[in-house]
């Protein structure tokens, strides 16, 4: 049971966080051959890859790609989403502190293939350390000629920007993160079919390519090595590698990058094996739903984890052992929920608060039977009625919790306390 | 414009034939089905916020083998855009519930204030509540609580706990009004409307905020608590507060105005309205109105009766007629006036006296009717629509505030830059408010005094840029001497601005040329320059572009229209033209003087060397808003007689001899002319403060009565049908004929052939 490194395959080089020594590595290797292919036989690459995207939604990369219209009478743009907000994922910051040139590369090959000429980082206000990384890469790049004008002699323009967040998890959004990058107030927008998509009209109302940090640092390995190759690992349906951040109750925590379709199980067991008894593993962020221990044998596999009734998300994967009071834990999510809801649409901003102030009641011992179930209602009330995935990632999380731990839930109303915790310890 | 496509779709099982596109929202409308909503307003912004999710409904689109396929989750109406083959559900029990449980959220953190909240009775969250909402709450937590009512400028108090953050307020702000003064702070259900650091809610528009808010968040300081909405009348009117010709409800309680609401007007002010018009009706209420007419006694004045007033003033007048003529007499005023009493005025003066000195205007240069507007377009001030406005390709503003001066055009040019895109330019001697409501316009900062060589220099830049053949020698003539490097140099404005500016006039370019030009001696030329200009661009003839001289006071277009002019007869036919004098003395049976007489300037010159025996003043405070002032408190010192008809005694009424309490607009019916030549009707709402305060109407019938000469009047109606026979202008302006949007007369060249017409019939 081991890794399978493709993003992380460089990742222990010395020094491959620069440029030279990148270059060794075969550091924009993939740029160039980029550049002697033709833009839609980039986009095939991707589209041969199954390469999907791994900010969340699993959306297949290459749609995207081809859908920016193929003339330029407008400005076009790639907008690489860095803003890493959901909880329990670091994958982003990895990909970012130590192999910064693999995502610009990527992010060439994007605007090569989508007629960009400019590129945005947006990325997260607190990564001020990957950005510093970042910044310093970008400019290594521009002086040896892999940004900016002519790109190394092709004639191809790429113009890179690194924008930093002001603290805000629905900026990860991607038409929050248009209105925040714009100077907007970061709050989402019409989407389909409401309104263009983003790849015919996103950042100032032009064609706008919008992939996550691992999404795009996947490219340059396909370029290279073929969207065969990468086919060839993971799943018919979820191909190639994914990296997930395992936190929690396990003795090794950390990013683990493992091929698409592995067991959850052997992850547990790569991240050094659960800290005590497994109660339950959240494999996406904090937005999936829960998957209580008894379900947990499962493939990590965008299809395979629907049918288990939860996500892959971004692959924050959390692990709770029995020592974790359910209750607490989700009036833990509600509360960063509630706090992170922009507050533009009436379910999420409403809703969250109400939630949040019914699990305090709970905890302060002041917790009705019925409560559980007006937190369901109120569940039902906010999915599906929000403008973005933020309301839906609020509800979700705490449905699941009830469906699978209602006892819990029961019990903490009736005593006072968790059922995982001593009357003693309680009191004290 | 080319015919809209349409599409097929299905609402609640009726199929339907709307517009490609359309909200379905409004298509709902169409087969009277009612959807909920508060975020929503069709004229906020470039597209909908949707972020209330009241109006939510199914959808799905209909496959090719007839079946449906549902969209997963339900979706907004106001922003769902009708495609083929659409399919809406809008009452289905999923949706019930969504809508039970958004209102269920917006209620938790509502504080339940409705007894004693200005919304109370004419409120959306309560009437939606009713109709669609749960009768309980299930929320037993603490509400929100934030400071409660706090003004936040003279004419708005916030009440943020109330706020249901539909952001009405905030859009109108951004995207209409283009102040951005109210933004929400904070995020979550933390979020709240505020001003920037809690400055001053200084726009010029905020009035409109109170309205749009659908619920008691933003109310206002002149109407809070002092009526609920049931216990009010509301009557049909027309804002007095400058030329644009707002339409407003007047909201009314025995004997006072409550308060003023913008009126649907799409021709016109669209709903919206300026603070001026919607807050600056209250001297309507003031205790301080004349209630009675006043005769001077020594250093006082005596309440009078009117009989004894008529009599004092027509013996006056007849007095003056025998000893000095009739043109010792003459009146000043009209702009404020009706249609139908500035007619009647005009009549009193020609016909009951028989003198032509009469005028109401009161700048210093005085564009009259004859000018360069009239014998080339055909009308006198304005050529394009207020709402073709919208439509121009370039916008062009020379000399106005038009934020403050002329706020429902302004509306109109924002309108034209934001929503569609126009180019702006701005020529102003200062920084004015204007140009930062728009992002970049081309900035003309010339010196002031400088604007005819500024615009014979756009002029030369225009014409050496079309091609040579083209140009009209004469007018090429008359501007090549006005080199952009000259024009930089006299104006200060920089060559590479001229140069923009000029690039940017082509056709669809409309001008709006405002109050700041009129102060200067050469304005006569500056008009004839813009003409040229207008002609040159090939804006001439053009819906969306044109030459608009705009106009200062609510009827002074009115007032012009019917001839309150020295030179101008009703219908702009000078006083020497004998047909037209024919046709009025025929209509009027009696015969007119045939020589031009005093501008109102002249009038007053000649009234400060002692020479006038009596001044009629009506409705204009000259002492103060006269542009020499200091000419007319002379003027009024030295003149032998003066009257005063006014709602107030102004600084003009203490140097009166006789002061006539007249009738407000709310309390009399009749039509004003706005700056777009557009006549429209205001109704009576209000009975007078006292019985002895008349509409001006009554006073000059009856005065014409203790004259001698009568001029019989029976109403302002009958009045209308005699102003369509003598300016055939207004001939289709029935009373009860009139469009809600109210007509807007057409150029005079239809105007001369309809003339001719009426003077065969006659």
């Amino acid at each position: 049971m081991a890794e399978l490194r493709v993003l992380f395959k460089d990742i222990d080089i010395p020094g491959i966080d620069t440029l030279d020594v990148c270059e060794q590595n075969g550091g924009y290797s993939a740029l160039k051959k980029a550049l002697g292919m033709t833009r839609q036989q980039v986009i095939d690459e991707v589209k041969a890859s199954g390469l999907r995207g791994r900010g969340g939604a699993g959306f297949p990369a290459w749609i995207k790609w081809n859908g920016i219209p193929k003339d330029e009478s407008q400005p076009h743009y790639v907008l690489c989403n860095a803003d890493e907000g959901e909880p329990g994922t670091f994958k982003d910051r990895e990909l970012m502190m130590r192999h910064p040139h693999q995502l610009i590369e990527g992010m060439v090959i994007a605007g090569y293939a989508t007629l960009a000429k400019v590129g945005y980082i947006y990325i997260r206000g607190e990564y001020t350390e990957p950005a510093r990384v970042l910044r310093r890469a970008i400019d290594e790049a521009y002086r040896a000629g892999y940004l900016g004008k002519n790109i190394l002699g092709s004639g191809v323009d790429f113009d890179l920007y690194l924008h930093m967040g002001a603290g805000s998890y629905e900026c990860g959004e991607e038409s929050a993160m248009m209105s925040s990058l714009m100077g907007e107030r970061g709050q989402p927008r019409l989407k389909f079919p409401h309104a263009p998509l983003p790849t015919i009209a996103g950042l100032w109302d032009c064609p706008t390519l919008i992939n996550n940090v691992e999404t795009l640092s996947c490219v340059p390995s396909i370029i290279r090595n073929g969207g065969a190759w990468y086919a060839s690992m993971g799943t018919e349906k979820s191909t190639g590698t994914k990296i997930f951040s395992v936190s929690g109750h396990v003795n090794k925590p950390g990013n683990y990058e493992v091929e698409m379709g592995t067991p959850l199980m052997e992850l547990l067991e790569l991240a050094g094996g659960v800290k005590g008894k497994l109660k339950a593993v959240i494999p996406g962020g904090s937005s999936v739903p829960i998957l209580p221990a008894e379900k947990c044998d499962v493939n990590l596999d965008y299809e395979s984890l629907q049918a288990a009734g939860t996500m892959l998300g971004s692959g924050g994967f959390m692990v709770l052992n029995d020592t974790v009071c359910i209750v607490r834990f989700m009036r833990r999510t509600a509360a960063f929920y509630a706090h992170e809801s922009c507050g533009k649409c009436t379910p999420c901003r409403e809703g969250t608060r109400w939630m949040l102030k019914i699990f305090d009641r709970i905890l302060a011992g002041g917790g009705r039977q019925e409560d559980i179930d007006l937190l369901l209602e109120i569940c039902d009330q906010i999915d599906g009625r929000s403008y973005c995935g933020l309301g839906d990632a609020a509800a979700w999380p705490i449905r699941a919790s009830i469906k699978h731990y209602r006892h819990e839930y029961e019990y903490f109303i009736e005593h006072g306390y968790s059922v995982v915790e001593s009357k003693e310890a309680v009191t004290v | 414009m080319a015919e809209q496509e349409l599409v097929t779709i299905e609402i609640n099982g009726i199929e339907l034939q709307v517009p490609k596109g359309e909200m379905i929202i409004e298509s709902a409308k169409r087969v009277g089905v009612d959807i909920p909503f508060f975020c929503y307003h069709p004229r906020l912004g470039k597209g909908q916020a949707a972020n209330c999710r009241m109006c939510l409904v199914e959808a799905g689109t209909k496959q090719p083998d007839g079946s449906v396929r549902m969209m997963p989750k339900p979706q907004t109406s106001c922003s769902l855009p009708a495609s083929q083959g659409l399919v809406v559900y809008t009452d289905t029990v999923a949706i019930q519930k969504a809508r039970r449980g958004i209102l269920e959220f917006l209620l938790i953190n509502h504080p339940l204030d409705c007894p004693v909240c200005d919304r109370g009775g004419e409120c959306p969250l309560q009437n939606n509540t009713l109709f669609y909402g749960p009768g309980v709450t299930r929320y037993v937590e603490d509400k929100r609580h934030l400071p409660k009512a706090f003004p936040i400028s003279d004419y708005v108090v916030l009440d943020r706990e109330r706020c249901i953050h539909c952001a009405r307020c905030t859009r109108f702000s951004q995207e209409i009004s283009g102040d951005a003064q109210l933004e929400f702070l904070k995020r979550g259900a933390d979020m709240m409307v505020s001003t920037f650091q809690d400055t001053e809610f200084t726009s010029c528009f905020s009035g409109n905020t109170i309205e749009l808010c659908p619920v008691g968040a933003l109310t206002s300081r002149r109407y809070r608590f002092r009526a609920r909405p049931w216990d009010m009348k509301s009557q049909k009117s027309v804002c007095t507060r400058c030329s644009n010709g707002c339409n407003i409800w007047l909201d009314y309680r025995p004997k006072r105005l409550v308060r003023v609401l913008g009126r649907e007007n799409e021709a016109v002010n669209e709903e919206w309205t300026c603070d001026r018009g919607k807050f600056g009706h209250e001297y309507i209420n003031s205790d301080r109105r004349l209630l009675s007419p006043l005769v001077r006694q020594g250093e006082k004045f005596v309440t009078a009766s009117w009989a004894e007033a008529y009599q004092v003033i027509a013996s006056r007048i007849q007095q003056a007629v025998r000893a000095h003529g009739a043109d010792s007499v003459g009146a000043i005023g009209g702009a404020h006036l009706s249609n139908e009493e500035a007619y009647l005025l005009q009549k009193l003066m020609r016909v009951a006296i028989g003198t032509n000195n009469l005028d109401h205007r009161l700048e210093r240069n005085q564009l009259a009717g004859g000018d360069t507007l009239l014998t080339r377009f055909g009308v006198p001030f304005t050529q394009t629509a207020i709402a073709d406005i919208e439509r121009a390709k370039t916008v062009f503003i020379i000399g106005s505030e038009l934020v403050d001066e002329q706020p429902i055009v302004f509306l109109r040019a924002r309108k034209a830059w934001y929503r569609f895109g126009a180019k702006v330019i701005i020529a102003y001697p200062e920084v004015t408010e204007t140009e930062l409501r728009f992002d970049e316009p081309v900035v003309l900062r010339y010196r002031e005094g400088t604007e005819p060589v500024l615009v014979a220099g756009l002029l030369h830049l225009v014409l050496s840029s079309a091609e040579a053949g083209s140009r009209a020698d004469a007018v090429w003539n008359s501007v090549s001497v006005y080199t952009p490097e000259r024009v930089a140099e006299e104006t200060g404005v920089s060559l590479d601005a001229l140069r923009e500016a000029a690039s940017l006039l082509g056709e669809g370019t409309v001008f709006l040329c405002g109050g700041r030009v009129r102060n200067h001696a050469e304005y006569p030329t500056l008009v004839r320059t813009l003409c040229r200009l207008v002609e040159v661009t090939g804006n001439a003839g053009r819906a969306n572009g044109g030459l608009n001289i705009l106009l200062p006071e609510v009827n002074s277009h009115g007032a012009a229209d019917m001839g309150v002019l020295p030179d101008m007869l009703p219908g702009y036919a000078p006083v020497g033209d004998v047909g037209a004098r024919q046709h009025l003395e025929r209509l009027w049976n009696v015969s007119l003087p045939a020589q031009p007489g005093l501008s109102s300037q002249a009038m007053l010159e000649r009234a400060a060397q002692g020479q006038m025996q009596v001044l009629y003043i009506v409705a204009e405070d000259i002492a103060q808003k006269y542009h020499d002032p200091a000419l007319a408190q002379r003027a009024l010192e030295n003149a032998g007689f003066v009257v005063v008809q006014d709602l107030f005694l102004t600084e003009t009424a203490q140097y009166a001899d006789v002061v006539l309490p007249a009738a407000s607009v709310a309390e009399k019916e009749g039509t004003f002319t706005n700056t777009e030549r557009r006549v429209q009707r205001f109704w009576e709402a209000l009975d007078s403060p006292s019985p002895d305060v008349k509409p001006d109407l009554n006073i000059f019938a009856e005065l014409a009565v203790y004259l001698g000469k009568p001029i019989p009047v029976f109403s302002a109606e009958q009045v209308m049908e005699e102003i369509g026979k003598a300016f055939p202008a207004y001939a289709d302006c029935h009373y009860d004929q009139m469009p809600p949007e109210g007509i807007r007369w057409q150029a005079l060249t239809r105007v001369a052939e309809s003339r001719e017409k009426a003077t065969q019939l006659t």
